[in-house]
């Protein structure tokens, strides 16, 4: 998980930072690369919240994937949705790649782990995917979406993946005790 | 050009009779019908509006604009469970209080029905 979080971050460090030193319009993502971050990034939380639905041990950890499923998905209906009518080919891109390859270490990680120990390790990782999210969210995706409808769908979810942070934290608490 | 005129009028009048019997005009007897009913829209995680004042027996609409699920949810009161994305919920208040709600899927929603 650590090295998944660290190729993640040092992505979003690198579009954040290339923002805050060139300027949005000069490195920051296109609207095509931004789709297809939104999109990915929705995907990742869909898979593992898939996961522990099936696998979690306790209520919480079950139904909360069951919820990641359910509004991450409406997310991106949404998404691709908007993308159709704006006629916008969602554009692969670092960031992209490393949240899939993030998400596909953290997927391998918890299918291995069993009980409390995947309970822990998804929840762990949720709190750590969402924080991140956010983080893009604000320093990279708002700030270089060009396309006002693009912009106002990120806008507008954006309090769902902070219900998310704090629904993981609240788990996570309950966990460690 | 009168003739006209009153031609069309005769001709509208007749109509109305013709649809309207025994009922008054259509907008008439909507408006009479019609109890006041409140409209709260849910969307980006808010109630709007987040503190909503109704008298007993008047209905109040929640709207969800979100592409996920919602609820409306005061314990021991009343539940509205998921209301799907783009779907409403529709309920009649009986009792007076205040009602502090939230939505079970997303804890940190609150909203608030005065129901006097």
């Amino acid at each position: 998980m650590k090295s998944s979080l660290i190729l993640f971050a040092s992505a979003l460090l690198l579009a954040a930072g290339g923002a805050f030193a060139q300027g949005p319009a000069a490195a920051g993502p296109t609207d095509a690369q931004i789709a297809h971050i939104v999109v990915t990034a929705n995907q990742v939380d869909i898979d593992a919240g898939k996961l522990a639905e099936s696998k979690g041990k306790s209520k919480d950890v079950k139904a909360f994937g069951k919820q990641m499923v359910t509004d991450h998905s409406g997310v991106n209906k949404q998404a691709v949705a908007l993308v159709k009518k704006l006629k916008v080919t969602p554009e692969d891109n670092p960031t992209s790649q490393s949240l899939k390859a993030g998400g596909e270490e953290n997927v391998k990680k918890l299918k291995g782990l069993k009980g409390a120990e995947f309970d822990k390790a998804y929840t762990d990782h949720e709190v750590a995917y969402h924080e991140q999210v956010l983080d893009a969210i604000d320093k990279t995706l708002v700030p270089n979406a060009k396309n006002e409808e693009l912009k106002a769908l990120i806008v507008k979810v954006r309090p769902a993946f902070v219900a998310h942070l704090e629904h993981a934290k609240t788990i996570q608490a309950k966990l460690g005790k | 050009m009168n003739l006209v005129r009153a031609t069309a009028r005769l001709a509208l009048a007749g109509a109305c009779g013709l649809l309207c019997v025994g009922g008054g005009t259509p907008i008439e007897s909507a408006a009479a019908a019609k109890p006041v009913a409140h409209t709260v829209v849910i969307e980006g995680l808010k109630y709007e509006p987040e503190t909503l004042t109704v008298k007993r027996g008047e209905t109040v609409v929640w709207v969800n604009k979100d592409p996920f699920p919602h609820t409306v949810t005061v314990k021991g009161a009343f539940d509205s469970h998921d209301i799907a994305a783009g779907k409403s919920w529709k309920f009649t208040p009986r009792k007076t209080g205040e009602y502090a709600y939230i939505c079970t899927l997303h804890p940190n929603m609150r909203g608030t029905l005065k129901v006097e």
